[in-house]
């Protein structure tokens, strides 16, 4: 095991008298690609916000390529590339426009910024529509700009929130593919998601979060523990049945 | 099926008053407004009774009333859940019943009834004698029918478009007459009346062609059945119930086509460039170029400027359209560049609630003071590029109409002291005074979240009254060189002003970054916060 790019500490935070994030840690190392599952409202995405330095924690400490985010936010930020669960980009740019505007605003020249994200555009299938207003893309398609310029700058670390929601199968093996290339050349990323199967498939670490507070970590093996990950998760967290018997009208045989 | 829809409507109605408190104040107060004006509208009407212009007036307010229905079902398209279409088009309906049925919704709520007793007015105002109250009592009814089947033949031919993105745009577009009207009949028209420049006189002879338009029919039928013709009366109603046999034939059709035509594209079109202008000039110019793109292809931006331009000429419009007296006075033009240059100030005093969560990827590159300058001076850059020229020319235009073309120079010197304070004020609350911004049903425009209200006010305060005074120094300066040579005059107080402005607005970008640089997390939360 490599050293840690993503080390976390105690990391808490409260909403009035709620507390999202219950003091979680954490360490992924570096090269790794790791997967973040829980239920909905477990904390996945409030999480994910402090370790990027995007919302400032009650307590703890998030430390990126030994850089601590909180101490020292513009080291931080200029190593890492995140893409948020709710995609909101700037709607009045063209693609290309907004993916050079990103490389742009990480003080790239343009003519490489130009060059990089006709590039990235191409690889995600996006190059048709390049000239369109971002407000005219698809739920899919606005993924994929926003994970473009997420790497338009290389991170050596990448946070991902729900990467894969709404985007077409082919869309989305391009991405497993982006995302293992870039695992492959050193870099480190570390993603939410609900689909247990992707998380099975393409991470070597997994942590399962659950009411704020980490509930397993390891390798996607250990956590696994011999079962498939959904039926890790739901042994971890417990499922929540309810009573479907009283929709015994409800089939084809029924009247 | 009418009974269904009609239930549909109440339904969607009363379970407002059931959701947030924003919806059930908004809900409490549009009862409140439609009270008002089917009672105002009443009485108004009523108050033409004997005048000479009582049917020109009455076919204006008809037209208007006409008019309103037209523009305000585009505006809450999403508001009325029975307006698109689409809503039903998973139901085995047939169009027939469902017309009938989505009329009868329509009619319902208390819009339609304000609408109904307001232009019962009229049976007062303008009807005389007992055929004339009972050719009212019709010429309303079908004006109210015409009016519902002319805004349903609207909605459905526009479902499409009014879903797409365009169409949402066209709405906040819509916000710009409306301004204007608002401020027409809220400012300018009563300050007029006041001292003389509009008397009713003054609409004598406005339906010379209004009178042919549908509203126009139903006022004049009235008029020529007090007046002892019935029979014209009944040939204008005749024409009217033919007009809106027409438009719902047209509706029924339209209905027929959105049915099996409504889908959720958006038809975009490709832009011609794709690269980002001002490569050179760093993040600054980055900055710049995004701020500079929006304000062209963002319609909330192009409305802002477009409600700066109205408020500017509202300020002088007493003194424009005013007869002699102490209300005339051209150097109301300055208090024009004062305001002006305020509200430019004010509409960008929160531009990370206006970015919303955008701001992320801005954010995620702010990594120090010197980058937070560079963000914020590009932000004024794409501003004053729009705004300088803007205000400048409108100075001049509104010192013009005051038939005091000189005071057009006084002004502009102020309009830029003004713009060079309002920007860096703006980048100063921008950072100190952010709050998150929401788009509300049944408007376009997005506006405070809940419970930031106040911020709005704080904002707006803070921005006029700053700019006034970082402009003070610059009016006393044009009052005490009144009589200087204009040669040597106009130069050194456009030239002497502008390094003021520019002056202001650098400090308020060093003051903004050094605030904003321990504040990233909060104005991203913000951000985060709002929609857009």
């Amino acid at each position: 095991m490599g050293e840690p790019a993503i080390q976390v500490r105690g990391l808490r935070k409260s909403f009035g008298p709620k507390e999202a994030v219950a003091g979680i840690d954490l360490e992924i190392a570096a090269g790794s690609l790791a997967g973040l599952v829980g239920p909905n409202g477990a904390g996945k995405t409030t999480s994910l916000s402090m370790m990027t330095g995007l919302l400032r924690p009650d307590a703890g400490k998030v430390l990126i390529n030994g850089v601590d985010v909180w101490s020292d936010p513009p080291a931080a930020k200029a190593v890492i590339g995140v893409v948020p669960a709710d995609v909101r980009l700037f709607e009045r740019l063209s693609g290309a426009e907004l993916v050079e505007y990103a490389g742009r605003l990480r003080g790239m020249p343009a003519s490489e910024a130009r060059a990089r994200g006709a590039q990235l555009l191409d690889v995600l299938d996006l190059a048709d529509d390049a000239k369109r207003l971002v407000a005219d893309y698809s739920t899919g398609m606005r993924k994929k700009i926003a994970l473009g310029c997420a790497l338009i700058h290389n991170p050596q670390v990448l946070f991902l929130d729900e990467p894969l929601e709404g985007v077409d199968p082919i869309s989305a093996d391009v991405i497993r593919r982006l995302l293992t290339r870039l695992v492959g050349s050193g870099s480190t990323v570390l993603f939410s998601s609900h689909v247990m199967e992707l998380v099975e498939q393409i991470c070597d670490h997994v942590s399962i979060i659950d009411k704020g507070k980490i509930v397993a970590t390891g390798t996607t093996a250990h956590v696994q523990g011999g079962k498939s990950l959904q039926r890790a998760f739901i042994d971890l967290v417990g499922s929540r049945a309810s009573d479907e018997e009283v929709l015994s009208w409800l089939g084809s045989s029924s009247s | 099926m009418a009974r269904v829809l009609v239930q549909l409507k109440l339904r969607l109605v009363l379970n407002a008053l059931r959701s947030s408190t924003a919806a059930q104040t908004s809900f409490i107060l549009s009862t409140f407004f439609a009270f008002v004006v089917g009672v105002g509208g009443f009485y108004v009407l009523s108050l033409f009774r004997g005048l000479s212009a009582s049917v020109d007036l009455t076919t204006v307010i008809f037209t208007a009333f006409a008019l309103s229905w037209l523009i305000l079902p585009i505006f809450a398209f999403g508001l009325d859940g029975t307006l698109d279409p689409a809503t039903l088009q998973l139901y085995p309906l047939r169009t027939r019943p469902l017309a009938v049925g989505l009329l009868a919704a329509s009619a319902a709520g208390a819009w339609p009834a304000a609408n109904l007793l307001g232009l019962l007015g009229v049976t007062v105002g303008l009807a005389v004698g007992v055929l004339g109250v009972l050719v009212a009592i019709v010429a309303v009814v079908l004006q109210v029918l015409f009016c519902i089947t002319l805004a349903r033949l609207v909605t459905t031919s526009m479902a499409r478009l009014l879903r797409s993105r365009r169409g949402k745009d066209l709405a906040v577009f819509l916000f710009i007459p409306i301004f204007a009207l608002l401020e027409l009949l809220g400012q300018v028209i009563p300050n007029a009346a006041a001292h003389g420049g509009i008397t009713a006189a003054s609409f004598a002879g406005v339906d010379a062609w209004m009178r042919w338009l549908p509203p126009g029919l139903a006022a004049h039928a009235i008029q020529d059945a007090s007046h002892g013709h019935p029979g014209t009366a009944l040939a204008r109603l005749g024409l009217l119930a033919a007009v809106i046999i027409v438009l719902g034939w047209l509706w029924v059709r339209s209905l027929d086509r959105a049915l099996v035509t409504a889908d959720t594209s958006t038809g975009s079109s490709q832009l011609r460039g794709t690269a980002l202008p001002l490569a050179r000039y760093g993040l600054r110019g980055v900055v710049a170029a995004r701020f500079w793109i929006y304000q062209r292809r963002d319609p909330t931006s192009l409305v802002y400027w477009a409600m700066t331009a109205v408020i500017m000429v509202v300020v002088s419009a007493s003194t424009i359209l005013g007869t002699a007296g102490p209300h005339k006075h051209p150097g109301v033009v300055i208090g024009s560049a004062v305001v002006g240059a305020g509200f430019v100030a004010y509409f960008h005093a929160n531009s990370v609630g206006l970015t919303g969560p955008p701001f992320i990827t801005e954010a995620l590159a702010l990594t120090g003071r010197r980058s937070l300058r560079a963000y914020f001076s590009g932000q004024n850059i794409a501003l004053g590029v729009i705004a300088v020229p803007l205000l400048t020319a409108i100075c001049f235009g509104l010192a013009a109409a005051v038939r005091s073309p000189a005071q057009g120079v006084p002004a502009a010197a102020v309009a830029l002291a003004g713009l060079g304070a309002g920007l860096g004020l703006s980048n100063i609350l921008t950072v100190t005074l952010a709050y998150p911004m929401a788009k509300r049903t049944g408007s376009p425009m997005r506006q405070a979240a809940q419970g930031f209200g106040s911020y709005t006010f704080g904002g707006m305060l803070a921005s006029v009254a700053g700019v006034a005074v970082a402009a003070t120094p610059v009016i006393l300066a044009a009052a005490f060189t009144s009589t200087a040579p204009a040669a040597v005059r106009t130069p050194l107080l456009i030239i002497c002003s502008a390094a003021y402005g520019l002056a202001l607005a650098w400090a308020g970008v060093q003051i903004a970054a050094r605030e904003a640089e321990g504040r990233l997390p909060e104005l991203c939360q913000i951000a985060i916060q709002s929609t857009v």
